[in-house]
C-alpha cells in the first residue's frame, strides 16, 4: 500500500515541476519586446497597462502565472476568450515571457480611487444592474462584468462608461433585420453564416432567423448603452465599484 | 461471345468509374467522377448512410481512396485506417508512434494515402515513408525520407507512378531545403530525388545569394499529377524560407512557388514555371495541377490550369511550361499584369514591413492546397476562393534547426475585416468566371464535381473562437448554373476536399467533419 502512495506522490512531484524560461538574457527580452509591440500592445497597451485586453503590468495572471502556463497560453491562445495564438517558434514566444515579466510595475494592482460601496448602489440606481449581470444578479443585455476589475484596467473600464462605443464586443454588435413581410427584428447579433442569422431578441430571447426572407439587414457595431448620466465623482465611484470586481486566480 | 466481351468492357469501365483511386480521383487533377446515379435532380434527398469516427482530436484533411469496395484513409497524425466503405465499419487500423517533438506549422494533418495492388502507402509527420499491407496494415517496409528534427515532415497524399511510389515533403516554415523523391513500391528503395532548390554550380543556383539555399523551402506538400502520354510528373512547390523576410535570400528563389515538370523515370525537370518570383507573402504553388487537352485559341494543346494562391488563374503549356494565360479570379492587389514571358509585374509597396502592410490576397491566399475541379461535361474549371486582405509584417529571420524560419507572422485574420468565401465557375479558355456561390465565410476545403453535374463543396468550417468564422455546411450546387441544390449542417471543422465512388452499385459521397467522416447517398 505504502509503495503505490509514494510513487503517486513522486508522479505528482514530476507533473509540478516547473519548466523554467531558457531565454532570459538582455538581448532576449529586447527580442521579445520586439514582438510585443508589433503583436500584442494593439490589445494589451505598449506597457502592458491593458485596454482591449487584460492589463499585463499588475503581476497577475489569472490564467496561470508560471513560465510554462505564459508559454502556453501565448502559443495556444486562451479558449473562450479573444486571446489568439501565435505562430511563433517556442524561443520567440519564451523571449515575449521575459519581456512581459518586466512589465509589472509596483502599485499597479492598487484599487483606482472611489468608494467602491457608494459606487455598487449607483450601479443598482442607474439602472446598470438592468443590462449587466454581475455574480449572477442582473440582465443580459450587456456583457456580464462579474469579474471586470480582472479583465480591463480602471482607465479602459472609466472609457467605456464615459463611451460606450469606445469598444463594442462583436457579440453586442446589433443586428436590425426588416423581413420580406415587413416583420422587423432587432437584436444582438449572436452568431450568422451562410444560411442564417442568430439573435438575442429583447423581447422574444434566441432566434434564428433564415436569410433568404431578410428584405433588410444591416449590422450596427455601435454599442446599445447610453451615455453615462451622472457627475464626476458618481462616474469616480462608479469605477471603483467595477475594478473591485476580482477573479481569484485558479491555484496552480 | 462477343456479348460477353461487351458485358466485360462495361463491367469493367464500371469499374474503374465505382473506384476513387488516388488523391484527386485521377492522374489528371480532376477531382471529378464520372458517376451520376446522385444528379441535380435527386441530390436533394440525400442522407447520412453512415458515419465514422476517428479517435483522434487533430483536424482531418485526408481524402480516402476506395477501390473494389474498400476504403483506405488515413487518421491524423500518421494512421492508416481500412473500412468497408458500404458500412464505414473498420477492418483494420495501422497505429504510428511518433516521437514527442515534431515539427509542423499548422498541425499533425495528414491528406491522404496512395494504393497499389496490396500495398498502401502513408508519408508520416516524423518524415517516413511506410508501405503497409492492404489486407492487415502490417508493415511492409517504413524508410526515413528526411530528418524530422530539422522541420521536414510528410504530411501530403503520396502518388503511385508507374512501379513508383512519389511523395513530397513539408518543412517550409522551417527552412528546410525542399524535393520530390521517388521510391521503388517493392522495396521502398529510393529511385530518384529532384531537390526542388538547385545547389551552386547548377542551372538556377544563380537566383540565391551566398548559402540561403540550404535553408531555402520550396517545400512539396500537395499531391501533383502525372502525364503519362508525356511520361512527365508535374508537381507545385511551395514559399521559400524564411516566409515573410525576403532579405536573407535576394533574387528569384527557384524553384520556389512553381510549377516543376519532371521525367517520371529519371526525375530530370523538364520544364518550370514560377508563378511569384521571390515571394515575400508566403504564397505557395501548392494546388494540384488540373491537365486538359483542349483548343487553344485555334489549335488542339496540352494544357496545364492552375489556380494559385496568389489570385490568379494560370494557363501554361503542358509540353513547354509556356505561360499562355494569367487572370484574377479574387481581388488583388500587388500585380500589374504579365511581361510576354510571365513574369508578374509587381505593384510598388507591397512587401512586408515591421509596421505591417495591407495586400490582397490575405497571408492565407485567394485559393489554398484544397481541390480545384474541372468537368468535362461542362468545360468549367470550379475553386474555392477567398476575398481577403493580410497584414503582413516583416521581422527578424534566424536560421536554427527545428524552429521555425519564417521572418515575423501576418495577421491572417482581421477582426473587423474577416473576408468572405466563395465557389466559383471559370471559363478556362479566358478565366473569365461564368458564376459564383457566396458564402459567410471562408472555406478550407475544395469542390468536387460529378457526371450527375452536381459540384460538392463546403462552407468555411474551420471551428475557432471567432464565432462568424464557425459554420459547417456540405451543400450541393448545380453544376452548370451554381444554383444550390441541398445542405446540410455537420457540425464541425471542414478541411478536406469531397470524394465520391460507387460500392454495390450505390453511389457515396464523402465529406470528413469535425472527427468524423460523413458518408452520403441516396435512401
Amino acid at each position: 500500500m505504502k509503495t503505490p502512495i509514494l510513487l503517486v506522490l513522486l508522479l505528482t512531484a514530476i507533473a509540478q515541476a516547473q519548466i523554467k524560461n531558457p531565454h532570459t538574457t538582455k538581448e532576449d527580452v529586447a527580442a521579445g519586446a520586439r514582438i510585443f509591440r508589433s503583436h500584442c500592445a494593439d490589445c494589451h497597451g505598449i506597457t502592458g497597462q491593458g485596454g482591449k485586453g487584460p492589463a499585463l503590468n499588475t503581476g497577475q495572471f489569472f490564467h496561470g502565472a508560471s513560465d510554462q502556463a505564459l508559454l502556453k497560453n501565448i502559443s495556444d491562445g486562451i479558449e473562450g476568450t479573444a486571446m489568439p495564438s501565435q505562430f511563433f517558434s517556442p524561443d520567440q514566444i519564451w523571449q515575449v515571457v521575459a519581456f512581459v515579466r518586466t512589465l509589472a510595475v509596483k502599485g499597479s494592482a492598487t484599487a483606482p480611487p472611489g468608494n467602491p460601496q457608494n459606487g455598487a448602489k449607483l450601479f443598482r440606481e442607474k439602472g446598470c444592474i438592468n443590462c449587466h449581470l454581475v455574480k449572477g444578479e442582473g440582465g443580459v443585455n450587456g456583457p456580464e462584468l462579474s469579474f471586470i476589475g480582472s479583465q480591463r484596467p480602471a482607465d479602459a473600464i472609466r472609457k467605456s462608461i464615459e463611451d460606450p462605443n469606445a469598444q463594442v464586443d462583436q457579440a453586442y454588435w446589433q443586428a436590425d433585420i426588416i423581413l420580406e413581410n415587413s416583420t422587423p427584428y432587432k437584436g444582438f447579433l449572436m452568431n450568422e453564416d451562410t444560411y442564417n442569422v442568430q439573435l438575442l431578441h429583447p423581447a422574444q430571447g434566441l432566434l434564428t432567423l433564415p436569410k433568404r426572407n431578410f428584405r433588410k439587414f444591416e449590422i450596427k457595431k455601435t454599442s446599445a448603452m447610453p451615455a453615462f448620466n451622472g457627475n464626476p465623482a458618481e462616474l469616480q465611484d462608479l469605477v471603483a465599484y467595477l475594478w473591485s470586481l476580482q477573479r481569484t486566480r485558479r491555484p496552480e | 461471345m462477343k456479348l460477353a466481351i461487351i458485358l466485360a468492357a462495361t463491367a469493367a469501365l464500371t469499374f474503374a468509374q465505382a473506384n476513387w483511386p488516388t488523391y484527386s480521383g485521377a492522374y489528371n487533377g480532376w477531382r471529378h467522377s464520372q458517376l451520376d446515379q446522385i444528379n441535380r435532380s435527386n441530390v436533394d434527398k440525400l442522407k447520412v448512410a453512415w458515419v465514422y469516427q476517428m479517435p483522434v482530436t487533430e483536424r482531418i484533411e485526408t481524402t480516402p481512396i476506395v477501390i473494389d469496395g474498400i476504403m483506405y484513409l488515413s487518421e491524423p497524425p500518421s494512421n492508416v485506417v481500412a473500412l468497408d466503405a458500404e458500412t464505414g465499419r473498420p477492418y483494420w487500423r495501422y497505429r504510428r508512434n511518433l516521437p514527442e517533438k515534431i515539427n509542423v506549422c499548422c498541425g499533425q494533418v495528414n491528406r491522404g494515402v496512395a494504393v497499389s495492388g496490396d500495398r498502401v502507402f502513408v508519408g508520416t509527420v516524423d518524415a517516413h515513408l511506410v508501405a503497409l499491407h492492404a489486407k492487415t496494415g502490417a508493415v511492409l517496409w517504413d524508410i526515413p525520407v528526411a530528418d524530422s528534427k530539422t522541420g521536414y515532415s510528410l504530411t501530403g497524399a503520396p502518388l503511385i507512378v508507374k512501379d513508383m511510389v512519389i511523395t513530397g515533403v513539408a518543412g517550409g516554415e522551417y527552412g528546410v531545403r525542399g524535393f520530390l523523391d521517388a521510391y521503388d513500391m517493392k522495396t521502398g528503395k529510393r529511385r530518384w530525388r529532384f531537390w526542388t532548390i538547385p545547389e551552386p554550380g547548377q542551372p538556377g543556383s544563380n537566383t540565391w545569394t551566398g548559402d540561403a539555399w540550404k535553408h531555402g523551402g520550396a517545400p512539396t506538400w500537395v499531391t501533383g499529377a502525372f502525364d503519362p502520354e508525356q511520361n512527365l510528373i508535374i508537381w507545385g512547390t511551395g514559399n521559400p524560407s524564411p516566409d515573410w523576410n525576403g532579405d536573407v535570400r535576394p533574387g528569384d528563389n527557384l524553384y520556389s512557388d512553381s510549377a516543376i515538370a519532371l521525367d517520371a523515370d529519371t526525375g530530370k525537370l523538364k520544364w518550370h514555371y514560377q508563378f511569384v518570383p521571390h515571394d515575400v507573402h508566403d504564397w505557395d504553388a501548392t494546388q494540384v495541377p488540373v491537365l486538359v487537352d483542349a483548343d487553344w485559341q485555334g489549335k488542339p494543346r496540352k494544357l496545364v490550369y492552375w489556380a494559385h494562391r496568389n489570385g490568379f488563374f494560370y494557363v501554361l503549356d503542358r509540353t513547354t511550361g509556356e505561360f499562355l494565360l494569367g487572370k484574377a479570379f479574387a481581388t488583388q492587389t500587388w500585380n500589374n499584369g504579365f511581361t510576354k514571358e510571365g513574369r508578374p509585374i509587381r505593384k510598388p509597396n507591397i512587401d512586408p514591413s515591421p509596421e505591417g502592410t495591407y495586400v490582397w490576397p490575405g497571408v492565407q491566399g485567394a485559393t489554398n492546397w484544397y481541390s480545384p475541379s474541372y468537368s468535362p461535361k461542362t468545360g468549367f474549371f470550379y475553386l474555392t476562393a477567398w476575398e481577403n486582405k493580410g497584414l503582413y509584417r516583416k521581422g527578424d529571420a534566424e536560421y536554427i534547426p527545428g524552429n521555425r524560419f519564417i521572418g515575423s507572422v501576418p495577421e491572417i485574420d482581421l477582426p473587423e475585416e474577416p473576408g468572405w468565401g466563395a465557389i466559383r465557375a471559370l471559363n478556362p479558355k479566358t478565366g473569365e468566371r461564368i458564376w459564383e456561390h457566396k458564402m459567410h465565410t471562408k472555406p478550407w476545403s475544395g469542390v468536387l464535381t460529378t457526371a450527375g453535374n452536381v459540384l460538392f463543396g463546403s462552407t468555411g468550417g474551420w471551428i475557432s473562437r471567432e464565432k462568424t468564422a464557425m459554420e459547417s455546411y456540405f451543400f450541393a450546387l448545380d453544376a452548370e448554373s451554381g444554383k444550390e441544390l441541398w445542405h446540410i449542417n455537420l457540425g464541425g471543422t471542414m478541411a478536406s476536399n469531397p470524394m465520391t465512388f460507387s460500392v454495390k452499385g450505390k453511389q457515396m459521397v464523402i465529406m470528413p467533419a469535425g472527427s468524423g467522416v460523413f458518408a452520403f447517398a441516396l435512401p
